[in-house]
């Protein structure tokens, strides 16, 4: 069965060095559908990005900073980008040799699907 | 806050989901609603009474996929407007273990999964062996509900400690 974010998730993996992307629930952490490479605890990022994006955002709101529009976190072994809208989250995970100005380009034209 | 166990092998790896998943409330029983450890909990009535509810809960639930499905339901979730309720068993070599947690907006239920899974590994791993016995009497199991009770909240909040006769709840 395809999902309505299938063709979002087709053209952020086909970014080089992207191992997966997921759309998660910003609330539960639960995966409304992935495209990740063999080896990615998907379930894992998901929760944790999903609550890293949640507290992020509140975190802006708080400061008076207004929406997030793309959470970066940069990590030894990669990276963790998100964008998110309407409650729903890509996730994307790449590694340290990815283009992040093009996944980022890419995360931001894709939020606009989510609805 | 600090979790409570009425056995040491619980306390590291409840603690640790506590801290980690940031729920509200935690606690870990037998499947004949025994408590072994808990957090978040003031009262040993309420302990009492989440026991028994989370031990009657399971075992509907389980029936209910054996029936469904040909297995039994491992895993729960209840989403209130506040507050939500995860319900899982724990396997372990020695025997299964029902954990209920409650949990509001500083947790989701993809970190309860997530710990959950980590909290089952790691009890699995520390979990001592089964001393195999005689059968339990219906008032020895009641006394050890209240000797449970009484290592979470102290002597005074669980009668039948010390071997004294259990009162009957219903006179």
């Amino acid at each position: 069965m395809s999902s309505p974010f299938e063709d979002v998730l087709a053209a952020l993996i086909r970014q080089r060095g992207v191992l997966g992307c997921l759309v998660v629930g910003e609330s539960d952490g639960i995966v409304v559908d992935s495209n990740v490479q063999v080896g990615v605890a998907e379930n894992v990022v998901a929760a944790l990005a999903a609550s890293l994006f949640r507290r992020a955002r509140l975190s802006s709101q708080a400061a008076g900073l207004g929406h997030i529009t793309f959470l970066q976190l940069e990590a030894e072994g990669g990276h963790v980008c998100a964008v998110g809208r309407e409650g729903l989250v890509i996730v994307t995970l790449a590694e340290p040799r990815a283009h992040i100005g093009l996944i980022r380009g890419a995360m931001l034209a894709s939020v606009e699907t989510l609805t | 806050m600090k979790t409570h166990v009425a056995e040491p092998w619980v306390e590291a790896p409840l603690q640790r989901f506590v801290d980690d998943a940031r729920v509200l409330f935690a606690l870990l029983l037998h499947p004949n609603g025994q408590v072994l450890g808990q957090f978040g909990f003031t009262r040993a009535v309420d302990v009492m009474a989440a026991c028994a509810l989370a031990a009657g809960i399971h075992a509907s639930a389980g029936q209910l996929g054996r029936e469904l499905d040909g297995k039994p339901f491992r895993e729960l979730y209840h989403a209130g407007r506040e507050r939500q309720i995860f319900i899982g068993e724990v396997l372990t070599a020695r025997e299964g273990f029902i954990f209920l947690t409650a949990f509001g907006d500083e947790s989701s239920l993809g970190l309860v999964r997530v710990f959950f899974a980590q909290l089952s590994g790691a009890l699995a791993k520390v979990v001592p062996p089964r001393v195999e016995g005689p059968p339990i009497p219906a008032a020895s199991l009641e006394r050890d509900l209240a000797r449970s009770l009484a290592a979470l909240f102290g002597r005074a909040s669980a009668p039948g400690d010390d071997g004294d006769p259990v009162p009957d709840p219903r006179s």
